[in-house]
């Protein structure tokens, strides 16, 4: 299967939700699924199933006793309260029945494409549910239990023991469990971009964590300004991303590909547009082939417009993954389908027509702050990278 | 976290009204600090800054300054009404202490004794933690109405959602007569939208998250 895309999926996968009208909603996975396929970009990649990962799996970053109570929380078992105090049960993370073991298939899912990519077996991997960037060692946070792109990540290295592993995030919020998971290891460099943590949830990523003692300047963070648009997004993007890596000469790259920047969706209040969710992957795929033979793995993330957003984004995503044409036209069937379910008019378009997102007033002021973010992270963090 | 003692600095660097400048120069250096209690048979007795100092020799290649250095004694040029704080003061106040004096630091004493030293920097750090994202939260900006019990209520609504409240930042000052006053709260959600809706349910203005944010293209 070498220089080939694979495309990790199960429907065990769609059983990582909290139900109800939270706004994680795994129906996000099928509606992107079945637009793939609609429009043909799954002919011929039939899905490779993951198996749960193992409790040892989930060890190499989490605590034990952090996993014994996400698999009591799922057997209904466990003191409410106590559980609260790992951030499970609470309105964010609900608890539901076998929490653990739905939690566990996502993180199983991200280690295969990450062992697909790393062993040869595929050119680029893809699994949309993984991306639960916020899970931290002892708590769940943010709608992520376990920390898939951390587990995946710390199986490689114990694979591959001299491997560097870039990981790239561009979903709306901090990528925070996982950089602190990596946070003095100069063997994974976090990238984080993300609207400024002083408006958004988690309220970290400011430049200035930038990682420490033998992992100083291997967390960069970008924090962008509330209301940030393409132009100045992809202009950040492209600045830093690139001459990050290119520094740190990575031996494969793990993308967070949360689409939750967009201007529609409902949690967070960065203006991008499908544009954005275009631009990054093709980005990300070039650099993976200049840096290290293509190796490149990509995961879903954050994205609560589930209609309009997360399906085009992350089709776009496999589009690039598997070196597809992204087509023009949402397919009739399958707006047919989700149209009828939907609350919002979905798109006819896999592209956003940019005169539906004109720049707004402020979109100078913003332009130059994220420069000067970005400026200073030139100056100060990336000089670090060895 | 909120008392000086929380936020003072323990070892202090000290001199005697009888120190050089030159000696008292080198120890801010070379502790990079830039005050110094004097003390005199245990007992504060005075404050030097290096500022103080150097207002009072001549200016650097001056032919004059190094046999100036050597002649200057603190006592010469320390502070003798010396403002200080106690270990049990609330930060607030020693914040206020130095902003009114304008100055740079408070020696903290307890009786007689010197036990620390709170600087400007270190109400700043103080501020950074009261304010500081140290547990993942969402930022939440809601107007005060001019009246008795605004804040409990909202804390009220808050709990009712079931959310933890992360650090709250409210100002004592109204906008105008009657008029409101501004609450930071950092709550401890990823989605703090369901807060949101029965904050305004009740009345409340919010001013961040900003309304409509992801309702539709512009």
């Amino acid at each position: 299967m070498s220089g080939r895309a694979a495309f990790v999926h199960d429907v065990a996968l769609e059983e990582y939700g909290f139900g109800g009208d939270h706004p994680f909603n795994p129906v996000r996975l099928r509606m992107t699924i079945e637009l793939c396929e609609s429009l043909g970009l799954l002919e011929g990649y039939p899905f490779v199933e993951p198996a749960p990962a193992m409790d040892e799996d989930l060890r190499t970053v989490h605590y034990t006793s952090y996993v014994r109570r996400v698999q009591q929380a799922g057997r209904g078992e466990g003191d409410l309260e106590e559980l609260k105090q790992y951030g499970l049960g609470t309105a964010d993370n609900p608890i539901f029945p076998d929490v653990h073991r739905a939690c566990a298939h996502v993180v199983g899912g991200t280690l295969v494409v990450a062992r697909l990519v790393m062993n040869g077996e595929a050119e680029h991997a893809l699994c949309i549910s993984g991306g639960l960037h916020h899970a931290l060692p002892s708590k769940a946070s943010g709608f992520c239990i376990y920390n898939d792109a951390a587990v995946a990540i710390a199986r490689l290295k114990e694979e591959h023991p001299s491997i560097k592993v870039a990981y790239v995030d561009t979903d709306v919020h901090h990528g925070d469990g996982v950089q602190w998971m990596f946070y003095d290891d100069p063997d994974v460099l976090t990238v984080s971009m993300h609207e400024s943590g002083r408006y958004l949830f988690p309220g970290t990523g400011a430049v200035k964590e930038d990682g420490q003692r033998d992992g100083h300047g291997y967390s960069i963070n970008l924090p962008l300004e509330p209301f940030t648009q393409d132009d100045s997004f992809i202009e950040c993007f492209e600045a830093v991303v690139p001459e990050a890596l290119r520094a740190f000469e990575p031996d494969l790259i793990l993308s967070q590909n949360g689409c939750d920047a967009h201007a529609l969706d409902p949690l967070a209040h960065v203006s991008a547009t499908m544009r954005v969710y275009e631009h990054v992957p093709r980005r990300v795929h070039e650099i993976a082939h200049e840096l290290c033979d293509g190796r490149w793995v990509a995961v879903g993330g954050g994205g609560y417009d589930i209609w309009r957003v997360v399906p085009r984004a992350w089709t776009a995503l496999w589009a690039a993954v598997s070196h597809q044409e992204l087509p023009t036209e949402m397919p009739e069937d399958w707006l047919e389908k989700w149209g009828e379910d939907s609350p919002v008019k979905l798109p006819f378009l896999t592209r956003d027509e940019p005169e539906d997102y004109p720049p707004i007033e402020r979109a100078g002021q913003i332009e130059d702050r994220n420069r000067r973010t970005v400026e200073e992270l030139l100056e100060r963090v990336l000089p670090l990278i060895s | 976290m909120l008392l000086v003692r929380d936020s003072m600095t323990q070892e202090v660097v000290t001199v005697a009204p009888e120190t050089t400048a030159v000696e008292a120069l080198a120890l801010c250096r070379g502790n990079r600090i830039r005050h110094l209690p004097v003390l005199q048979g245990g007992r504060l007795v005075g404050v030097i800054s290096d500022r103080d100092l150097r207002a009072a020799t001549p200016a650097l290649g001056d032919p004059a300054r190094a046999e100036a250095l050597d002649l200057i004694r603190v006592a010469d040029e320390m502070a003798r009404d010396v403002a200080t704080a106690r270990p049990e003061d609330p930060i607030e106040d020693a914040a206020m202490a130095m902003y009114e004096r304008k100055i740079g630091c408070l020696p903290v004493v307890d009786g007689e004794d010197l036990v620390g030293i709170v600087t400007s920097s270190d109400v700043l750090r103080a501020l950074v933690r009261l304010v500081g994202a140290h547990k993942p939260g969402s930022r939440l900006e809601v107007a005060l109405p001019g009246r008795s019990g605004s804040l409990a209520e909202v804390t009220g609504i808050i709990r009712d959602e079931g959310v933890d409240i992360v650090s709250v930042l409210a100002s004592s000052e109204y906008e105008d007569e009657g008029g409101e006053r501004v609450a930071v709260l950092r709550v401890g959600t990823i989605d703090p939208k369901d807060v949101v809706d029965s904050l305004s349910a009740a009345g409340y203005r919010i001013l961040w998250p900003p309304p409509g944010s992801g309702t539709g293209p512009a």
